[in-house]
């Protein structure tokens, strides 16, 4: 019973409106977009915004990047707009990104204030012995936003990351959808080593840029501007969304028998209530395993190396040809082709 | 210069208040004298056929002229177009009011009203559309490197007067097509502006558009009568050069990219000159598809970045 008791859901409202929604505001503006049709059925008003203290719920921030799309109809939305969002203007969580000492403290940084820095989505962060990860979530589901998101999210820090090290990162980018029709955004935007239908969103670097020290940082202002982020964090409602918290316990539990009424049990609600809280995100408590064992699956693949006989002991599949189809709904692939799609991993 | 920039339709229609008006009283003493001098038929005797026939033509002529007047800007030849429309459009009215209004026999104007502008309006709508065409071939001497063979105005891209990657992919296959056919080289090249995130993150997206907007033309004045440049995505463009070989395309890249380091461009909120580079890059294709041509030379351009100095991109 180690879990919080309130989270952030996709109706609390948490994210100041003059953070991340208003780059999307003022380029959808700046491109002649009309600003009651982008603001429409999001409940937003643009005198609210100007306050400078209006908060808003994913939801609504879902709703304006629908209507964003809808208007702008352009392809490099996403990639504009995650170029503008780190370290973006969110305060003193965005001072201490802007003065990390090197990719690592970056990262921690991005992590630690997540809520303020990405608010809808949850990077996590594994490094193996030769790479660094950085996997994406959706932390409220936002539905047919996704993609979108996963773009502007891995633009953001491939873009920061570049812009503090003054160097081209070779990050290699994992994309859960199929090749989009606009190819070349990606082309331009984050660079040739894409991949495609991948059983996960994720990023990756060769583990030597992790710490290189950045020319430009100052350590101390960036420590500070840190607790101060941390504190802000804390006056939040909840520091982190129900998606993410049951996705971290899943994965740490994952080798005992994993139930709906005993998960509802750990974070202190009814099964009901898990069960309707999840359907609110457009979820279900089997998807929620099921993507919590193909991520531990894969890291086991990925960076320690496992067999398939040694994964499927890892997660308790006593019988082979269950695993397997285990496996094909988690990932989208068989054992086989798996290792194919490892082997031609770097 | 900006060709493609939205129409702003308000302004367009108002700058034809004066024509609408006019056309409106017209159509309105057309009427009055009808209703003066005639009385109006039972409804035994309206001709439903010719109401349907003659009143949908009047109300197509209406759409018509509404969108000429929305999307043209005032000048000779919209008011020949507009004067052509006017008349068919008044003609087939009177056409109509005279299904509803029975004039007494010794009355022969009316016929003139009916009759007389139709044949007028036809001659004016011929000059207008001569003229139109003159106007287009001026048009497309400015369109010259921007497009070639066919238009489609939801490939322009929505930044620069320029098509956009679905544009340049399909002129691409048909140049890769012709070059086939005709036993003759095509090249492309592709041109990237280094360090251009930094300027949208030191000077704001409006400078970086603005930027783009100048390199377009700069571009562009490189060019010769046959190449064609398109906007691929962000600050990366597509030049497609037909009849051309490896070298001389490697030659127009290195033009390309001296072109822009020359240029001298001022922030528009300072005047403060930003130093530009660029990268260019260039390949002529062999037995390959449009795809997999852009690829291998994204994969070029993405090979000339690694060598360039730390703080770009």
């Amino acid at each position: 019973m180690d879990e919080p008791r309130s989270w952030l859901e996709c109706d609390t409202r948490f994210i100041p409106a003059h953070y991340q929604p208003v780059s999307l505001i003022d380029l959808a503006l700046e491109r002649g977009v009309n600003a009651h049709r982008l603001l429409q059925g999001s409940g937003l008003f643009y005198e609210d915004i100007l306050t400078g203290d209006k908060l808003i719920s994913p939801q609504q921030f879902h709703a304006l990047i629908a209507n964003a799309r809808q208007q702008l109809q352009a392809d490099d939305t996403s990639f504009l707009i995650g170029h503008q969002w780190l370290p973006g203007h969110c305060g003193a969580a965005s001072h201490a990104l802007r003065h990390a000492t090197n990719l690592l403290e970056a990262l921690q940084r991005l992590i630690r204030l997540q809520p303020l820095l990405s608010p809808l989505m949850m990077p996590r962060l594994r490094l193996d012995e030769r790479h660094v990860w950085l996997s994406w979530s959706d932390s409220f589901g936002s539905g047919s936003q996704a993609v979108f998101l996963i773009e502007a999210s891995m633009t953001a820090v491939s873009s920061v990351s570049q812009w503090l090290s003054g160097q081209r990162l070779p990050w290699a980018f994992h994309l859960a959808h199929a090749r989009p029709r606009y190819i070349e955004q990606y082309w331009v935007h984050l660079g040739e080593r894409l991949r495609f239908d991948c059983p996960l969103n994720q990023m990756c670097l060769p583990r030597e840029y992790l710490l290189t020290p950045w020319a430009e940082a100052s350590a101390t202002a960036g420590q500070v501007a840190e607790q101060e982020g941390w504190g802000m964090v804390r006056t939040l409602v909840a520091p982190r969304s129900l998606l993410d918290g049951l996705h971290d316990y899943l994965v740490k539990e994952i080798r005992t028998p994993l139930r709906l009424e005993q998960v509802a049990e750990a974070f202190a609600m009814s099964p009901a209530t898990l069960k309707r809280k999840l359907k609110k995100h457009g979820s279900h408590f089997q998807e929620q395993l099921d993507r919590a064992r193909s991520a531990v699956a894969l890291e086991l693949y990925l960076s320690r190396g496992y067999t398939t006989e040694e994964v499927a002991d890892y997660l308790n599949f006593t019988d082979r040809a269950n695993f397997r189809r285990s496996l094909r709904r988690w990932t989208g692939l068989l054992p086989s082709e798996l290792s194919t799609w490892l082997g031609s991993q770097r | 210069m900006r060709l493609f920039q939205k129409l702003q339709t308000v302004p367009m229609l108002t700058s034809h208040r004066v024509k609408l008006a006019v056309l409106f009283v017209a159509a309105n003493i057309g009427l009055m004298l009808h209703l003066l001098n005639g009385d109006i038929k039972p409804l035994s005797a309206w001709d439903w056929l010719d109401i349907a026939g003659e009143g949908g033509s009047a109300l197509l002529l209406l759409v018509w002229i509404w969108l000429l007047l929305k999307s043209r800007p005032a000048g000779y030849v919209t008011n020949l177009l507009f004067l052509g429309l006017g008349c068919l459009f008044f003609s087939l009215f009177m056409d109509v009011v005279d299904e509803f209004v029975a004039l007494p026999d010794e009355i022969t104007w009316d016929g003139w009203l009916e009759s007389g502008p139709m044949p007028a309006g036809f001659v004016l709508l011929t000059l207008g559309i001569f003229h139109w065409h003159k106007e287009q071939l001026a048009i497309n001497e400015q369109m010259r490197n921007r497009e070639r063979l066919f238009r489609e105005h939801r490939q322009f891209d929505k930044l620069t007067p320029l098509g956009d990657a679905h544009y340049l992919r399909k002129q691409l296959e048909l140049a890769l097509g012709e070059a086939e056919q005709a036993r003759l080289p095509v090249s492309v090249v592709m041109v990237d502006m280094d360090g251009f995130a930094n300027i949208n993150r030191d000077y704001g997206h409006k400078e970086g558009d603005r930027l783009l907007q100048v390199l377009t033309q700069q571009i562009l004045l490189n060019l010769r009568q046959h190449d064609l440049l398109c906007r691929l995505a962000g600050d990366r463009f597509a030049l497609i050069l037909p009849h051309t070989g490896a070298s001389q395309a490697q030659l127009l890249a290195e033009e390309l990219q001296k072109s822009i380091q020359h240029l001298a461009y001022k922030s528009s909120r300072q005047g403060e000159r930003l130093y530009l580079s660029a990268t260019a890059v260039a390949a002529m294709a062999r037995e390959e598809d449009a795809e997999t041509l852009l690829y291998r030379l994204n994969i070029a351009m993405a090979k000339a970045k690694q060598t360039l100095e730390v703080r770009h991109g």
